[in-house]
């Protein structure tokens, strides 16, 4: 069993000094940052306080120093979010500190994705994400995508008030089977529809598989518009995404 | 730059490492969207750790930057739906609000024994007990199939999806928690179990007594009599069950020293059928024919499991279940038809082969393997014999902890519960009686009434203008149990805020008794326990009148069952409960039928003793009486009684 002081990066000393209350957990904490080497804390340590420039440089250092991609993805990458998710779950931090967080894991990711390809790896999948045009609401959405990438995706997103035409162009680009759509109003919902539209006006229909979410949206409205999937929340949309993946492989294997 | 390595340079990952990776980092981001999903219920998700807002849209909570360069505040108190705030089109707030209600500002909730969840929609009530760490009993994997998980459903049961096949033997209010799912998440729902464990006395000082147990051991066997059942297997222990019709009591006993050593009481679990005996016979008579029978078995092996885990012994070392319980009670625990106890002239059917000559005694022998009982697979289940009619084992039982044998002046015993039972005697001669009281002191039909539990008001004095009470647990007061019903009523007589015929001064409708609770008690109630007590009078009364003593006559009265040990017996007896019999001569035995029960399980000579003074015992018919009514109408008043007006 490690002791606090055994973890030699100050940061994450302070932070599991300051925000690990439950004895068993807050050991499992040290027992797990201890273990882990300098270079790999101080990724852990830039994660948990949001600093994806400091994440990006870090891990392509320790990648350039024959440190493994998956001791970078385990003991860097997965570590920091591992305190970012008891830091979020009592309430120290909330969405958009998560949000900053995830981002820096996906500069974190970012190198080592290469690597993958090159050992023969594809993601699970490519997905388009957007929120819909004259929609501003990004949360869930954002929610979405970080899961997304924890589970092998490769997410393309297109952000806020996104147009059918921006749908279409991302879809072409990147060869994505694949699009989340998102929506928070009421008065937006109906852009969902527009786009699945513009996608039959361009032809473009037949080759990817849609999936639609936010809070207004349900099972039936989503069936109505013509998407082919609907999920309630960030964890069905993987689920989803999963799903209508495995469908279109066995329509174009 | 040209330190850098190529892609190719770099030691490629494989495959299944990595996937467990990405499963660990999914693991930890699962958690992490599951709880924003739940905060977002409560939070705007935008608002950040400083409560600035980090949308880029226009919210109606937003407030000027403190810095220019800053975020904007978030007015927003977290009590109103945040994302009607938001930017938004004015008619879609409507149809928005109505979408989000149910699961926003009118967040239901469930709740067991002052604790509560939120409630979710398509989840079981035995998710929400996970939720709420309260412990319901199952034995079959939450199939629907044990029928031990049943619930009461205190409120919001229209929340609740209709009753699937396997809950159609259960009563309006019950549920079993396994089948019941949540269909509207936006109501409150409360639930109770029906094994709230009351408080009831048990006997802390055992009187010392013979041990000859039936269980006996020579050498390497097991004995029962001259029967053997089993080797030994190094130790000996039998089960004494108190079947009561609201309470059970379960004690385990070392056979071989005569020591106690775990005793457990809990709920009859048949309430669901009735909270009285007469309701329990006809329900067993319906559809659900069984269904009583099976409840108890469940739950009595559910217990025994968990006594023998603490006390750590075996289901084979218990040898002997020796039960006790009213008529009714006892049947049903050995699954046998109770029909012809609820019909003239009221006697089961082992008591009908007893009087025509087809059995000797109407004490019961099985082998708790064919009534499924947890125990050795030889053990055997005994019935203590019963006295007549509803006067059951459970009253042998009290005989045999009072040594009824061994009086020679008269002793009147009286075991107070849904069902009183009067003995009135000496060992010469003995008289019985049974008096329907109902269920009005322990819990029902009183609206603010409830059984001995934490919560229940147990003692209420009119001090200085208002009600002065205790409650058990010495928490908030939830209702009243017996013997704070019984002082209520003794100080609305002595302050004469009521009447003898119960009417309230000032022809009130209802008397606060903990106003800043809420615990009141209507005239409504008032004539539910005249008529409960005026059964407990007649009993006592008609009993003395057929004997030929008169309450100062009597040496010993006996107080047995349920809440009778926490009676104040001067209050008792100024309502005319409890015959005028000086207080110094009121012996309090507690639960009597489950110390005699032990006592029984540990004596054969006790057994045989009992066995043959219940055939001398008279059983006096109440009704049959000829002037019964007019003395029930005298004991509905709430006053002492009065011996010479009965003479």
């Amino acid at each position: 069993m490690a002791e606090l002081g055994d973890v030699e990066n100050e940061f994450l000393c302070n932070e599991l000094e300051q925000y690990v209350e439950e004895e068993v957990e807050k050991q499992r904490m040290v027992d797990l940052y201890a273990a882990i080497s300098l270079s790999m804390q101080a990724i852990a340590a830039a994660i948990i306080d949001g600093r994806h420039h400091d994440v990006d440089r870090m891990t392509r250092e320790a990648l350039d120093k024959d440190v493994q991609a998956l001791e970078v993805m385990d003991d860097g990458l997965i570590a920091g979010m591992a305190l970012v998710g008891i830091k979020f779950r009592d309430n120290f931090i909330f969405v958009p500190e998560v949000l900053a967080c995830a981002r820096a894991m996906k500069a974190g990711m970012a190198h080592i994705e290469p690597i993958l390809s090159a050992s023969g790896i594809d993601p699970v999948g490519k997905v388009i994400m957007g929120t819909v045009k004259g929609d501003l609401h990004d949360i869930g959405k954002n929610l979405c995508i970080m899961m997304l990438r924890g589970s092998g995706f490769q997410v393309i997103d297109l952000g806020v008030d996104t147009s059918p035409d921006d749908f279409i162009g991302a879809v072409e680009e990147h060869g994505a089977n694949l699009v989340g759509m998102s929506a928070l109003l009421t008065t937006t919902m109906p852009n969902m529809g527009r786009t699945i539209e513009a996608f039959i006006d361009a032809d473009l229909r037949d080759d990817v598989k849609f999936m639609v979410g936010g809070a207004p949206v349900t099972e039936e409205f989503a069936e109505e518009l013509g998407a082919d999937a609907y999920g309630a929340d960030a964890v069905e949309c993987v689920e989803v995404a999963k799903r209508l993946t495995a469908e279109s492989a066995s329509v174009h294997p | 730059m040209k330190h850098r390595k190529s892609q190719k340079g770099r030691k490629p990952i494989n495959r299944a490492d990595y996937e467990e990776c990405l499963a660990r980092l999914s693991d930890v981001l699962r958690d992490i969207a599951t709880h924003a999903d739940e905060q977002a219920l409560l939070r705007c998700p935008y608002k950040n750790r400083f409560d600035r807002c980090t949308a880029q849209f226009a919210c109606g909570y937003k407030r000027a930057r403190q810095t220019p360069e800053g975020l904007p505040c978030c007015a927003s108190d977290d009590h109103l739906d945040y994302r009607t705030a938001w930017e938004t089109d004015p008619a879609s707030v409507d149809v928005m609000r109505s979408q989000l209600s149910s699961t926003c500002e009118n967040a239901g909730t469930v709740s067991c024994d002052g604790r509560s969840c939120e409630a979710i929609t398509g989840k079981t009530i035995f998710h929400h007990a996970d939720e709420l760490d309260v412990q319901v009993p199952t034995s079959c994997g939450r199939m629907g199939t044990c029928h031990e998980c049943i619930v009461e459903i205190r409120s919001g049961a229209d929340a609740l999806a209709s009753r699937t096949d396997a809950e159609a033997f259960l009563g309006d209010a019950y549920r079993l928690a396994c089948q019941a799912v949540i269909e509207d998440a936006g109501k409150r729902i409360g639930f109770e179990l029906l094994r709230r464990t009351p408080k009831i006395l048990i006997a802390q000082e055992y009187r010392c007594i013979e041990l000859e147990p039936m269980v006996t051991r020579q050498d390497d066997k097991v004995y029962y009599g001259e029967e053997e059942l089993d080797t030994y297997r190094g130790q000996l222990y039998g089960v004494a069950l108190d079947v009561g019709t609201t309470t059970m009591v379960l004690e385990l006993v070392d056979l071989e020293t005569g020591r106690s050593r775990y005793v457990e009481s809990f709920e009859n679990p048949q309430r669901f059928g009735g909270s009285d005996i007469m309701t329990r016979i006809s329900y067993d008579g319906g559809h659900y024919n069984g269904e009583l029978h099976t409840a108890i078995v469940n739950t009595f092996n559910t217990v025994l499991r968990g006594i023998c885990k603490r006390v750590g012994i075996s289901r084979h070392d218990i040898y002997e279940i020796l039960v006790v319980g009213n008529t009714t009670m006892r049947e049903l625990f050995f699954g046998l038809d109770v029909q012809s106890i609820g019909q003239k002239p009221y006697r089961s059917k082992i008591e009908q082969e007893y009087l025509n000559g087809a059995r000797k005694t109407t004490s019961l022998r099985e082998s708790a393997r064919k009534l499924r009982l947890l125990a050795n697979r030889n053990a055997v289940v005994f019935g203590v014999p019963i006295i007549a009619s509803h006067v059951g084992g459970d009253i042998a039982s009290d005989l045999v902890a009072i040594d009824m044998a061994a009086s020679t002046e008269p002793v009147m015993l009286v075991d107070v519960g849904t069902n009183t039972e009067v003995v009135l005697g000496h060992s010469g001669r003995l008289m019985a009686a049974s008096c329907p009281a109902g269920p009005a002191f322990e819990g029902g039909l009183v609206r603010y009434g409830m059984p001995g539990c934490v919560g229940a008001i147990e003692s209420v004095r009119w001090r200085g203008g208002k009600f002065d009470y205790e409650t058990i647990g010495g928490v908030a007061p939830e209702g009243i149990c017996g013997s704070g019903l019984i002082d209520l009523l003794a100080e609305l007589r002595r302050t004469e805020l009521m009447t003898p015929k119960g009417v309230f001064r000032n022809k009130a409708k209802e008397i606060e008794v903990a106003a800043e609770h809420g615990v009141t008690l209507s005239r409504r109630d008032a004539s539910e326990l005249a008529q409960a007590k005026a059964a407990n009078f007649c009993g006592q009364a008609i009993l003395m009148r057929q004997f030929g003593v008169s309450p100062s006559e009597i040496s010993k009265l006996y107080l047995s069952g349920g809440f009778a040990n926490y009676v104040s017996v001067s209050s008792a007896v100024e309502i005319g409960f409890l015959a005028p019999v000086a207080e110094d001569r009121v012996v309090k035995i507690g639960n009597g039928a489950a110390q005699g029960a032990r006592e029984l399980l540990l004596s054969r000579k006790k057994r045989e003793t009992i066995g043959e003074l219940v055939k001398q015992i008279e059983h006096v018919e109440l009704e049959t009486t000829p002037d019964f009514f007019e003395v029930f109408v005298e004991g509905c008043q709430f006053k002492p009684m009065d011996w010479n007006s009965l003479q």
